[in-house]
């Protein structure tokens, strides 16, 4: 490559080894950024309403505030302990909270939590800062005219909550004002009531359809008819989720992270992004949404009337019961049931605590019994799987490999191979452990629990075999000894004095990232400042 | 050396038997035959107890012997005993050589001060007006550890301190006894005498006769309770029935970690007394002092440190800065009133509830506290078949306070015995009227009449 | 840290953090409201504190709440109320009957009225009939026999709830059970759990805690005084911290009892801000009030009760037996509890508490063998 010292910049990738350097020119065949990016995105995935909420204008979300079950839920859901407490102090007080005294009535050790539970009210527009502060001195300005002292009153920063969030979560908690806003039960007898199981196998078949038809299932065969509406697939398809290449679906790596989520992430992830996509087909994004807190509040089992739903609300609604969100007889009857896929939209320790997801996702044929998760993994490996679906199978083959299978029990190992299968696939080591810890199985969590606290050594209890979680680590970091980091490489130096001065100024910016003396090279993130440091050293000359 | 040994050495031991404690000669050790039979443990075949259920598995046995576990743990004899609630404690540890085996994890060392560290909080949990002292055995000396004192981190420091040494030598029962002897031999005669000793050794390299140690023991009425780590010895045995007055209970040897610290937090209850033998039980004058917040700091009297909150002695008005203490200003004891309150459930146990036969089960479907629901009583003609399949269980689940007469589920009973004390039937409902009718009648509940 | 992120708030937000258990024990005793009237009525008092239950509730999907009623003459639940009970107890039937109409008038009711979130409206309505029949079933003749309140009783009833509770959760979850935590935090000395052992496995059981609504003065509950100390003290044993609102009179125990579980106390000076109070002080949860400045009551008053007049005390005598208080030294110097006969003489003196440090005391019984000196022989 011989290019003159002034087009020495040119762009390249450069990647460092554990030992050696390698020099990965732009036109490489492999693309580094690619299998780094699945990463980021699944970091925040869980994140995603709050991520949502929280790019809203102001406006949109004091609209929001509106209904009492969206403060309710947004309080319950996406605030921090802490700010639920600043909250509900600052609910029934009358005029604003000083800052002052907000910031001492949290220890002085807990700064951090402080600041960013009054960040995220803040950016929620839950609470307001400093104008309410401004009106009440003006008040009192007015009142203390003729006394002359208005001068006196001090501008103290200080917090309130919003009007419409204050009102709104008032009158969730005291039920004051007649909005509907928890709903309305339909009132006539239902002729043919429908069962709590009997919802949960509806929206069980629905969810599984959905990912099956995402995973493809249907290959591996023995999946039961759903149909699904274009609507859902065009869904799938605008989220990325999932690509169609001549007529076939092929699932993308959002989408293999997608299905190794917990339900409830899931189904705000397939929420946010209807809502997104409402606002293209002409409906009010805060409407959908508010709707949504809306069902989220609704109890499981009862029938609800339409009747005062609006058109928006009845569209969202028969929109939602494609995913078994909701259920209702058919587009026109009169009433419809939520299903446990919305009851629980906004409950937090949703694996955990909610028989309920868990029978979503756990082995069909057992939705009654409760039972959360179903994998047993043991310190060698080994894979137990206490399940007939074929959704779930063919999620745990994904990193798995499958040796034998039963009617109610498959079992496999994980190896070396099948992570590293799985990886290549664009899913994390993340992605594996958490599907594996939302899916143990009880008997796991209860051994492992007692076993670590009986052992008193301090280290927290994991309910997966700590060796098996590293395995799984060390397995995809053995895919990650590469970094790429994009930037300039200078070479071809006449003289070593003539190298050592740019070099070390690019050392002195702090944009080196590495040089060899030897061979008279060194490569830099950025070059326009050495290329200019070059230029005012040859000029002298 | 022998006379550590004896039991392991089947001639020597008779002679021995007879040469020493000819007192007791024939029946003595009949009763030792017996026990060396073997232990429970040894001899039960836990198998042979199960059974399989209507439905072909084993779960409802599996079941039954958990809650037959759990409240075996639970029944224990609550006639109200005296019990000395003053103690004077010296708790010995072994430090010899025999205390780095690792049959106990970590070690049988770490182990034992950690579990001596969790013993004197206990301990002073539940006997916050009395004192403890720590020794060591070590080198075939006795080593202080810690002073006699009711202040429990001083103790803990002082084990603490332990960790980083390493356990040497040979142990020396006798060298421990007498130490510990002199320190127990000021105490007043309204408390009680007592040496725990943790021993891993089998043997004990003593300097003189360790039976005229023993009998000076009985004579100070100190008496002497065991855990040992390794296996039975016999002069342990000796030590701890002669001292206990021919109590065997009083030596205990570790199975595992669970069962030593079991043996261990037995020793924090207080000891029954024996009202005739106590010699003399006195009417201690008590301050109950509140605690103050003074906004200037001022000095106390005990240390004459500058603090600004503190207890003020409620005769003279000193200030004190921890709690129990004497007043260093006119020697009142002071004390928290809630140290007192926390031996009273020793003072006062809760009755035992007693089993629920179907016949009575239809009374209740849900226990009392709780909530939880019974299971329903079967048909009449199936009674004696569910009867008595395992022992101090009862067939219908439900447990029955005699006083309140309420149902209980296995769970309360267990919580109400063994952490809150109290009879949740007999304290949600008024007593007053009834007392009204009748003050003889006595224990609605053992607690409220007391008071 | 990186305070922008987005993602890193959330994080801490959505960590699976076990929910909290809320039990609340109003006193209900009629006397002492009738004097509270002109402040704060009892029913607007409820209504607070429904409302504080509710906000409660909101905090955490999976929060928990109990209600119990430490009335005059017994103590009861409020709620969760065990449906079952109608059919058992058949002591109160007449009562049952009117709250089976009252029930059906209620659900008729509820069916109306849906702008109230569910279980907000599930706890209100059950707490309501439940008091009302609680009122309705207290006769005049309980008002006149006692002016106190069975405050040990209902503290008895919520410890047993949060058991139950505890055990249910930690089967579900496979967190560590309550007497897991009580075996391994017994400890902390005898000024009361040490601060610093929140652990992590604290965090992963239910979060249960104990507020009572006090009304009645303390030498109401002077009769109680043993069962209250050993509720305070298992409560101490579990973690489970007493809070205490006081709305008038004073009351020792309660002190004591906040005192040992790190609760808080406070005593309201004008009860008719209740919700105020409730909101900013008694709301936070344990996990919260880690980073909270609390609301501290620095005096303590630490009088006993003592057993013979059930007068409170200041200086007591102790029976050195069954450590029974006595205000006088009882009559013929024998104890009333354990009937021991006491020595009097030295009751000014100094009870041995602490023995003069001695050095290792010499032979006492005068036999040959003296202290041995160190003479280590080798093992065999």
């Amino acid at each position: 490559m011989r290019f003159g010292l002034s087009e020495a910049a040119w762009c390249g990738r450069f990647a460092c080894r554990t030992s050696d350097i390698i020099i990965v020119l732009h036109s490489s065949a492999f693309d580094w950024t690619s299998c780094v990016a699945p990463v980021t995105v699944m970091a925040t995935a869980t994140s995603r309403p709050f991520e949502y909420l929280q790019s809203l204008p102001g406006v949109t979300l004091r609209k929001l505030y509106q209904q009492p079950s969206t403060a309710l839920a947004i309080f319950r859901r996406m605030l921090p302990d802490l700010a639920k407490c600043f909250v509900m102090a600052l609910l029934y007080l009358q005029g604003p909270f000083p800052q002052d005294d907000l910031e001492t009535w949290v220890k002085s050790e807990s700064k951090k939590q402080r600041d960013d539970a009054i960040d995220i009210l803040k950016r929620l527009s839950i609470l307001t800062h400093p104008n309410p502060v401004i009106d009440k001195v003006i008040e009192e300005k007015t009142e203390r005219e003729q006394g002359g002292k208005q001068k006196k009153t001090v501008r103290l920063p200080a917090y309130q909550v919003t009007k419409e969030f204050a009102r709104s979560l008032q009158q969730a908690l005291m039920g004051s004002e007649n909005s509907h806003s928890f709903g309305v039960f339909s009132q006539g007898p239902d002729q043919t009531p429908v069962s709590i199981a009997d919802l949960d196998d509806y929206a069980r078949r629905q969810w599984e359809g959905v990912l099956g038809y995402m995973v493809g299932t249907d290959a591996l065969g023995g999946l039961r008819e759903v149909k699904l509406s274009n609507g859902v697939k065009q869904l799938l398809q605008a989220g990325h989720l999932v690509e169609i290449r001549d007529r076939r679906v092929d699932i993308t790596k959002d989408g293999f992270g997608f299905v190794l989520q917990d339900v409830n992430t899931q189904v705000w992830h397939i929420l946010i992004l209807y809502v997104e996509s409402a606002e293209a087909i002409g409906m009010d994004s805060v409407e959908v949404l508010s709707f949504l807190f809306l069902l989220s509040s609704l109890e499981l089992g009862q029938s609800y009337e339409k009747r005062h739903l609006n058109e928006v609300q009845l569209r969202t609604l028969a929109d939602l019961s494609d995913f078994g969100i909701v259920y209702q007889d058919n587009p026109d009857a009169p009433c419809f049931y939520p299903t446990r896929l919305s009851t629980t939209l906004t409950s937090d320790s949703v694996a955990l605590s909610n028989p309920v997801a868990g029978s979503i996702t756990g082995p069909i044929g057992t939705s009654s019994g409760g039972s959360t998760g179903f994998i047993i993994i043991e310190t060698n490996y080994r894979l137990y799987a206490y399940t007939s679906s074929p959704l779930q199978i063919s999620l745990i083959s994904l990193f798995t490999n499958l040796k034998y299978r039963f009617t109610n029990l498959v079992t496999g190992k994980i190896t070396r191979q099948s992570v590293r299968r799985a990886i290549e696939m664009g899913i994390t080591a993340e992605q594996i452990i958490s599907y594996l810890l939302t899916h143990a199985h009880p008997q796991m969590r209860k051994h492992n629990a007692t076993y670590s606290t009986s052992n008193a050594s301090g280290i927290p209890p994991s309910v997966l075999p700590p060796t098996v979680t590293d395995q799984i680590r060390l397995w995809q970091l053995e895919r990650d000894r590469l970094r790429a980091t994009s930037g300039f490489l200078f070479k071809d130096f006449s003289a070593f004095n003539e190298y050592l001065a740019p070099c070390q100024h690019a050392a002195e910016i702090g944009v080196l990232v590495w040089k060899s003396d030897r061979r008279r090279m060194f490569f830099v993130t950025e070059h326009k400042q050495v290329a200019e440091f070059l230029r005012s050293q040859n000029r002298p000359q | 050396m022998a006379d550590s040994d004896e039991e392991y050495v089947g001639e020597v031991t008779d002679d021995e038997d007879d040469f020493q404690v000819s007192r007791t000669g024939p029946e003595r050790r009949s009763k030792r035959r017996k026990q060396r039979g073997g232990a429970e443990w040894e001899l039960s075949r836990t198998w042979e107890t199960l059974v399989e259920g209507a439905d072909g598995t084993i779960s409802s046995t599996v079941e039954g012997l958990l809650e037959a576990g759990k409240r075996k743990r639970l029944l224990k004899d609550t006639t109200p005993l005296q019990r000395g609630i003053i103690r004077h404690l010296i708790l010995t540890l072994d430090l010899s050589q025999s205390m780095s085996e690792k049959d106990l994890r970590p070690t049988r060392y770490l182990l034992t001060l950690r579990y001596a560290q969790e013993f004197v909080r206990e301990f002073f949990e539940q006997n916050p007006i009395s004192q403890l002292g720590v020794l060591g055995l070590r080198d075939g000396l006795a080593l202080r550890i810690s002073d006699m004192s009711g202040n429990p981190t001083e103790h803990l420091t002082a084990i603490q301190a332990l960790k980083p040494q390493d356990p040497k030598g040979l142990p020396s029962l006798q060298n421990g006894l007498e130490m510990a002897r002199g320190a127990l031999f000021h105490t007043p005669s309204h408390g009680t005498r007592e040496v725990l000793i943790l021993f891993g050794s089998l043997l004990s390299s003593d300097p003189g006769d360790i039976h005229q140690t023993i009998n000076t023991l009985v004579s100070d009425q100190i008496r002497v309770r065991i855990v040992g780590l390794a296996a039975q010895v016999a002069i342990c045995r000796e030590l701890c029935t002669r001292t206990n007055g021919g109590d065997e209970t009083a030596y205990g040897v570790a199975l595992n970690e669970q069962h030593f610290r079991e043996l261990m937090m037995d020793v924090t209850t207080p000891p029954a007394t024996d009202s005739q033998k106590q010699s003399a039980s006195s009417l201690l004058m008590m301050g109950f002092p509140s605690r103050t917040m003074d906004s200037a700091p001022s000095l106390c009297a005990c240390h004459s440190n500058p603090s600004r909150g503190g207890y003020k002695c409620s005769r003279c008005h000193s200030k004190v800065c921890s709690l129990p203490a004497e007043c260093p200003a006119c020697g009142l004891t002071l004390i928290l009133s809630t140290h007192l309150a926390r031996s009273y459930h020793h003072l006062f146990p809760l009755i035992n509830w007693v089993e629920v036969p179907w016949r009575r089960a239809s009374k209740s479907a849900a226990c009392f506290a709780c909530g939880i629901p019974f299971p329903p009583a079967p048909p009449e003609n199936q009674w004696s078949m569910a009867e008595g399949h395992a022992k101090g269980m009862s067939v219908s689940s439900r447990y029955e306070c005699t006083a309140c007469k309420n149902h209980f589920c296995i769970d309360c009973d267990l919580f109400a015995h063994e952490v809150v004390h109290n009879c949740p039937g007999c304290q949600s409902k008024s007593t007053r009227p009834l007392e009204a009718q009748s003050d003889t009648a006595p224990a609605v509940d053992g607690m409220d009449t007391t008071v | 840290m990186n305070s922008v992120d987005a993602s890193e708030h959330y994080e801490q937000a959505a960590t699976d953090l076990a929910p909290a258990l809320l039990t609340v024990i109003i006193d209900t005793n009629p006397h002492a409201w009738a004097q509270l009237e002109d402040s704060l009525s009892l029913s607007k008092a409820i209504a607070n504190i429904l409302v504080f239950i509710n906000a409660h509730l909101a905090c955490n999907y999976a929060n928990e709440v109990a209600v119990v009623a430490s009335h005059s003459q017994k103590a009861t639940w409020l709620y969760p109320v065990h449906q079952d009970k109608d059919t058992t107890t058949s002591s109160d039937q007449d009562g049952d009957i009117s709250m089976n109409g009252a029930s059906a008038a209620a659900a008729a009711a509820a069916a109306q009225q849906t702008n109230k979130y569910r279980p907000f409206r599930m706890v209100e309505e059950q707490v309501n009939r439940n008091l009302r029949e609680l009122m309705n079933s207290t006769t005049d003749n309980d008002l006149r026999l006692t002016t106190s309140t069975m405050l040990a009783g209902a503290l008895t009833l919520a410890l047993s709830h949060i058991n139950r509770r505890t055990i249910a959760w930690a089967e579900a979850h496979g967190g560590a059970d309550l007497e897991d935590t009580a075996a391994n935090g017994a400890g902390g000395g005898s000024g009361g759990p040490g601060t610093a052992r929140y652990s992590a496995e604290d965090d992963e059981r239910l979060q249960s805690r104990i507020l009572v609504v006090s009304v009645s003065g303390s030498s109401d509950s002077a009769h109680q005084y043993i069962p209250m100390m050993n509720s305070i003290f298992a409560c101490q044993r579990l973690h489970i911290p007493i809070d205490v609102c006081k709305l008038s009179g004073d009351a020792v125990f309660l002190q004591q009892a906040c005192d040992a579980t790190k609760g808080i106390y406070m005593c309201l000076d004008n009860p008719g801000g209740l919700l105020q109070y409730l909101m900013m002080a008694f709301l936070p949860d344990q996990r919260s009030r880690r980073h909270l400045v609390l609301p501290t009551n620095v005096n303590v008053d630490f009088r006993a009760a003592c057993f013979c007049h059930r007068r409170v005390v200041r200086t007591g005598y102790v029976c050195s037996i069954c450590l029974s208080i006595f205000c006088e030294p009882p009559p013929g110097t024998v104890c009333l509890t354990c009937g021991t006969q006491l020595e009097l003489g030295d009751y000014g003196a100094k009870p041995a508490l602490l023995p003069r440090k001695k050095k290792k005391k010499k032979r006492v019984n005068g036999s040959a063998a003296g202290t041995p000196m160190s003479t280590p022989t080798p093992g065999p």
